[in-house]
């Protein structure tokens, strides 16, 4: 039945071309505002998680391993690598003062060959010392760690039932963590022991650029924590005085160099997706009043039939209301069904890492999207009630005649 | 209900440098009364639709008053002015002036829901199409209709509400004989009924219609 409330609707489905169009306009605005804000929202969330995830106020690295590890990207951008050192430098780094706590981790990396899963980073820890991977695992009310057994980061994913296989040898997984947003959702979690016998498979098949190493005699890293009351860059400066041989990065000098990155990627997210708002609100403008200008006829018609300013105004209110919140839906879904499914390929093209928002972030941010959306649709039929009555109608009625 | 104008004028400012003006109508007193049907001929750009316009309270004149039953219109607010237009005066402008996206059906109730909330009048709608010839098209777009057609259909919806004065903007342009005939007595039927009916034509054929006879030339109206 006709009425004036499905007036706006029927209109926009007489020009179904036109609507078409701007619908799509509008879907670009929301999914570059949703999109946007999400992937800045899920970065953020990443580098918070890191943080957490880091547990060490210094890592201490081999000199030479700055070739092939750059600490400050390991969090975020690290390759699989391994490098080893003497573990003897454990001890010389426990006893700078102010290191409350030091624990070895022994790294290795996968190969891309047959005899193993996938090419994946392997950290390794030490029971008795560790204070960084055990919190994960009682977080992740995981049991503990024996011979061959081995935890698995997010993103690893295993098709045979609980078996990866390193070097032909096969390890039980016993859990996984959840998504920290880092390359650490990439990495196998294992205890020495279990490392030392992968470690020992590379050599025996010729995978592993160290031979000349015990495994037993080696370790890849010594995490620090810093006892309370010392300043843990001078506690790093002395450890780089005091033990040679090793380079020596500060948690905060981490974060604040992955936050620093990060800030600039968030910057570039929100102009581009802040340029894309205001293309697609132009474009929603001059589509808009392009169809208005094809019907102003039809306004100056409904004018004579005794419409006044406000019946017109809020036909074309709605008009642009539904096409704007049809399209801010339809982006709002397309952008979540693409970032649910592919956030962390997105997160790797960025060179950051990211973990999708929580829901609740997400329906905030949706609202949002929808909010500027219904933005849109408010300039865009300011403009076109401002284009219906700039001309007298009565002269609009006269025209063409 | 008397409709009446009073030392109504319209001036345009021209576009251009010169800023001169353009008297569409010059100062005029003319008076419509219940059950007269009134036309009033000229040429193009003799200003008759410009004064049609005025009196249907959409075009603000520069000088003078239009008064219904006292009122003057052009005193009242807009939202008050297009609902008493909506309510009372039938306007039936030029050309086309269908909305596409309705059926015809649908644009003979379209002044009726602008301001009600009840079902729009279907059976007054059917009733007048079919006195339009038209009923046969009822579930028809208005891109599916002739010209003339299109004219009928937007007589059918100046109608609906049952006006006290019907304005008419060459309401016989481009239809045939017969259909101006049909229209004529329609327009006739209405002021009969005591509507106030006001027709601007450049044609002859509606001069056999009329009680009164006025003529337009350079924005004057002159009698007969």
């Amino acid at each position: 039945m006709l009425s004036l409330k499905n007036l706006p609707w029927r209109n926009l489905q007489g020009y179904a071309g036109r609507t078409a169009a701007l619908v799509f306009f509008s879907m670009l605005m929301a999914a570059a505002i949703f999109g946007g804000s999400m992937i800045v929202s899920g970065v953020l969330r990443g580098l918070s998680e890191a943080e957490a995830r880091l547990g060490a106020d210094i890592v201490v690295t081999p000199v030479d391993a700055n070739s092939s590890f750059d600490a400050q990207t390991v969090l975020l951008q690290a390759e699989p690598g391994y490098f080893y050192m003497d573990k003897g430098k454990l001890d010389e780094v426990a006893a700078v003062e102010g290191v409350e706590k030091a624990t070895p981790q022994r790294y290795m990396a996968s190969a891309k060959a047959g005899c193993c899963s996938a090419r994946l980073q392997m950290i390794a820890f030490d029971p008795e010392t560790d204070f960084v991977i055990g919190p994960w695992l009682k977080d992740s009310n995981l049991s503990e760690m024996g011979l061959m057994d081995v935890v698995i980061g997010s993103n690893v994913t295993v098709y045979n039932d609980n078996i990866i296989r390193f070097y032909d040898t096969e390890c039980r997984i016993i859990g996984q963590f959840e998504p920290t947003g880092t390359t650490l959702d990439n990495c196998v979690y294992m205890n020495f022991e279990t490392v030392n016998v992968l470690i020992n498979a590379s050599f025996e098949k010729r995978l592993n650029l160290y031979e000349k190493y015990s495994p037993e005699d080696v370790i890849s890293s010594v995490m620090v924590r810093t006892a309370s009351g010392y300043d843990t860059e001078r506690v790093a400066a002395d450890i780089r005085a005091k033990v040679g041989g090793v380079s020596v990065a500060t948690a905060k000098n981490m974060v604040s160099g992955i936050s620093d990155g990060l800030k600039r990627i968030s910057r570039s997210i929100t102009f581009t997706a802040g340029m894309l708002w205001l293309i697609g609100l132009f474009a929603v403008m001059l589509l808009f009043v392009m169809m208005i200008h094809e019907r102003k006829r039809e306004f100056a018609s409904l004018s004579a039939m005794g419409a006044d300013r406000k019946v017109i105004s809020d036909i074309v209110g709605k008009e642009a209301m539904t096409v704007c919140l049809m399209g801010g839906a339809a982006g709002i879904f397309f952008s979540a069904a693409v970032l649910y499914s592919f956030g962390g390929f997105i997160g790797n093209y960025l060179g950051a890492g990211m973990v999708v928002p929580s829901t609740g972030t997400a329906f905030v941010l949706a609202g949002l999207a929808l909010c500027s959306s219904l933005l849109a649709a408010k300039v865009a039929a300011r403009a076109a009630v401002w284009y219906i009555f700039r001309t007298d109608v009565s002269l609009v009625l006269k025209e063409g005649e | 209900m008397k409709l009446e104008a009073k030392g109504l004028k319209k001036d345009y400012t021209r576009a251009g440098k010169s800023g001169s003006v353009f008297e569409a109508v010059k100062p005029l007193d003319f008076a419509l009364k219940s059950g007269e049907l009134v036309e009033i001929t000229g040429r193009s750009g003799s200003g008759k639709s410009t004064l049609l316009s005025m009196m249907a309270g959409m075009l603000v004149p520069t000088g003078g008053s239009i008064c219904i039953d006292d009122m003057d219109i052009y005193a009242m607010e807009e939202e008050e002015r297009s609902k008493l237009r909506n309510g009372r005066i039938g306007l039936i402008p030029q050309g086309n002036t269908a909305l596409l996206s309705l059926t015809v059906l649908e644009n003979v109730m379209l002044p009726f829901v602008l301001y009600h909330k009840e079902p729009p009048p279907e059976d007054r709608a059917k009733e007048l199409l079919m006195k339009v010839g038209l009923f046969d098209m009822k579930d028809e777009r208005p891109n599916a209709l002739s010209g003339g057609e299109l004219r009928r259909m937007a007589v059918a919806r100046a109608l609906l509400m049952k006006p006290a004065v019907l304005l008419a903007d060459e309401p016989t342009a481009g239809l045939d004989d017969a259909n101006v005939e049909l229209v004529m007595e329609l327009l006739r039927s209405a002021a009969d009924e005591g509507a106030s009916v006001l027709l601007v034509t450049h044609e002859n054929e509606a001069r056999k219609y009329a009680d009164r006879v006025f003529n337009m030339a350079g924005g004057r109206l002159c009698s007969n």
